[in-house]
């Protein structure tokens, strides 16, 4: 197991797979946080919305793990014919897609928009709408993942550019981690008093 | 070695386990036949949420909502014109457990605490010789229960009684801090809420455990579980069952403070009333688009159906713990109080109680008082408000009167038949700010015969205020506006309720 893990894994490979898992589920946590701040303050008072924006980090840090141990088994499926790094790349790219698609879910609730009525009128009229829409997701979101995924692996130019790419992230992403080393000092006074 | 326990013993004993299941209830009862007339009686406070007089049966309305609460209050005494202290869960709430009104203890923002005075003074703190035991599923009142947790004995915790919940699990985590690590962690989990959550990935993980703990019981609420809010269900059942076979147990006298989220939005009867409604025929009165309105509701009468089915629900649950207490004996010495925070309306273009507007629905709430060993109900006429439970319910159980109380004791409980004349004031200002004088607020006044509102500092109202006074015995819906037929009276009136602003107003000038 040992061998397999360092054979298909270098330490600096998994910190940066770390970063990657982090990055959207931090980016994500602080653009809703700074929303949430003024009517948490409004309603309490600024350290309490400041608290709800600590724990929401530490939250946002323990989902990363979790993210990030998944993503890792996961890139146990990839033939250890690929390269470390390009493996790393694959995986990075697959969790940062499918976060995009996490994230547009719920904005279509935080912009309120939804289907037009006569899509909804015609799904209701078919046996099983729920799965319909599923399997439509489906066929989107499968390909958007798959064929960027196939690129990374097959192509030099792709992968060249996710590196780069994932090489800014992770500079930003170090940022984020700051935030919830402050996050969790604040959540631990908190607990304190 | 001979056994020091043999099988002869064994059976000795044995013989004893029926005794020792009997033996806490044997004690109860000698306990209880201890007690003389005179021993402190225990105070079960029920609070139905948003339960508005209009719209119950047994206060007149015209749809039988209420069967169960009717058969019972013919050995009540019901009070005919009793007013909550606010139009919504925080100021409504906090006066009931006060005694003073909401620009006293200045919790008449959403979700906000009393003023530093009061977190001893209030009921519990009142209640120091009883054990004190409250429980409530609506997060805005548990925020009053926290803050005057000192003064209770066992505030049982709102997740406790919920569906499909993990939040006890942050509660326990973060103890010091548990304002704040719940609403991060609702914030972080469940999605259903807003539609968005800071989790990506986890929220949909939690929400899909949730729903699994709660497929079986979907089928019994047609329209979906009853929720606070946000997304725990729950049942009213349960909270009835665990609170009546609680009550037997802990030692007496206690006050008990229970307030219950149905029949607040969203309006989720059980199967059982699922439409009992519908079509009915029943044809509420026509009345005029308020100001305060925001927009035409062209859905409200299906909406006061759903409200009305749900009050059958709460109705049906009441009758159950009624029951499941005379049953157990703790009738016998516990004097039961029904009443609500606010009322509801579904009129005049306002859905609800979020509403600047004070009419009678939204105001007007239920409140009885059952007397161990009364078999004649009583109806008193009288204008009561919110502020008066508590020195009554001290009255009669022994305590102390709190000398800070705003209210007074109730009829037929006081030496005279009759309360003195007095004003009934009421308020709502959930866009002032909580310690400065009022600028923004609704306002009424009640005395005799009459109403007055006053609404002042709102964007819909002209800079010198909206008046209006209605005649709310011979106009009880409110239809006819008197301010400009009656202007000395409307007068008389305004003076006296901008003097009493101009009172509280003056500790934050």
């Amino acid at each position: 197991m040992a061998n397999s893990m360092t054979r298909r894994y270098s330490r600096q490979g998994l910190w940066t797979l770390f970063l990657m898992c982090a990055f959207p589920l931090h980016a994500w946590t602080l653009l809703l946080a700074f929303r949430d701040l003024s009517w948490l303050t409004e309603r309490t008072n600024a350290w309490d919305a400041v608290g709800v924006a600590s724990y929401g980090l530490v939250f946002a840090f323990v989902e990363s793990v979790i993210i990030f141990l998944l993503a890792a088994l996961l890139g146990f499926l990839v033939s250890d014919g690929w390269e470390p790094e390009r493996r790393i790349a694959v995986m990075s790219v697959l969790v940062l897609i499918a976060s995009f698609w996490a994230i547009v879910s719920q904005l279509f609730f935080l912009f309120g928009v939804s289907l037009p009525g006569s899509v909804i009128y015609s799904l209701a009229q078919i046996p099983h709408p729920v799965r319909v829409l599923y399997a439509i997701t489906f066929l989107i979101v499968a390909p958007t993942l798959l064929i960027p995924a196939l690129m990374v692996l097959r192509s030099d130019k792709s992968y060249q550019a996710t590196r780069s790419l994932i090489d800014r992230l992770s500079l930003l992403t170090t940022f984020y981690l700051l935030f919830d080393v402050a996050g969790l000092l604040i959540v631990i006074i908190r607990n304190l008093s | 070695m001979k056994p020091r326990f043999n099988r002869r013993d064994f059976l000795k004993l044995a013989g004893l386990a029926p005794l020792s299941f009997a033996a806490p209830r044997l004690l109860r009862t000698l306990q209880a036949a201890g007690q003389g007339s005179d021993a402190p009686r225990n105070v079960i406070v029920v609070v139905f949420d948003a339960f508005s007089a209009y719209n119950i049966s047994t206060y007149g309305y015209e749809r039988e909502t209420t069967p169960n609460i009717s058969r019972l209050s013919k050995r009540a005494i019901i009070y005919r014109n009793h007013f909550a202290g606010g139009n919504f869960t925080t100021p409504g709430t906090a006066s009931l457990l006060t005694g003073v009104l909401p620009w006293t203890h200045r919790a008449f923002l959403p979700n906000s605490e009393v003023a530093e005075p009061f977190v001893t003074r209030n009921i519990f703190g009142a209640f120091e010789n009883h054990y004190r035991i409250a429980y409530t599923h609506n997060g805005w009142a548990y925020t009053l229960l926290k803050q005057f947790h000192a003064a209770i004995d066992e505030l049982i915790p709102r997740e406790k009684l919920l569906l499909g919940s993990y939040d006890t699990i942050v509660e326990e985590l973060f103890r010091n801090d548990d304002d704040i690590a719940p609403v991060s962690w609702i914030r972080d989990m469940k999605i259903k809420e807003g539609g968005y959550a800071y989790s990506l990935f986890l929220s949909h993980l939690y929400e899909s455990l949730q729903e699994k703990q709660v497929e079986k019981l979907k089928p019994l609420y047609p329209r979906g579980l009853p929720t606070t809010g946000s997304d725990n269900g729950f049942l009213l059942e349960t909270a009835v069952q665990t609170i009546g076979a609680r009550l037997p147990e802990i030692p007496q006298p206690f006050l008990g403070y229970f307030h219950f989220l149905p029949p607040h939005y969203p309006y989720r009867t059980s199967r059982e009333f699922f439409n009992a409604f519908k079509a009915d025929g029943f044809n509420p009165i026509e009345k005029p688009i308020d100001i305060f309105a925001r927009r035409v509701m062209k859905f409200l009468p299906a909406r006061r159906a759903e409200y009305d089915e749900f009050i059958l629900y709460c109705d049906q649950e009441f009758g159950k713990l009624y029951d499941s207490l005379e049953a157990s004996g703790i009738l016998k010495n516990s004097w039961l109080i029904l009443t609500s925070d606010h009322g509801e309306m579904f009129e005049r273009g306002i859905s609800g109680h979020s509403t600047d507007a004070l009419y009678q629905p939204v105001i007007r709430v239920p409140l009885m008082i059952f007397e161990p060993g009364r078999e004649q109900g009583m109806d008193i006429h009288e204008y009561t408000s919110a502020v008066d439970v508590l020195p009554t319910l001290a009255h009669l159980a022994g305590e102390q009167i709190p000398e800070w109380g705003e209210g007074v004791i109730l009829p037929p409980f006081t030496s005279s038949s009759r309360i003195p004349e007095r004003n009934i004031y009421l308020m709502r200002a959930n866009s002032n700010d909580q310690y400065a004088p009022l600028t923004i607020a609704s306002t009424t006044l009640m005395r005799e015969n009459f109403k007055l509102h006053y609404y002042f500092g709102y964007a819909e109202v002209p800079s010198e205020g909206l008046v209006k006074l209605f005649d709310i015995q011979a106009d009880p819906e409110e239809m006819t506006d008197l301010a400009a037929a009656k202007p000395e009276t409307a007068s008389e009136l305004l003076v006296e309720l901008k003097a009493k602003i101009k009172q509280v107003n003056e500790p934050y000038l």
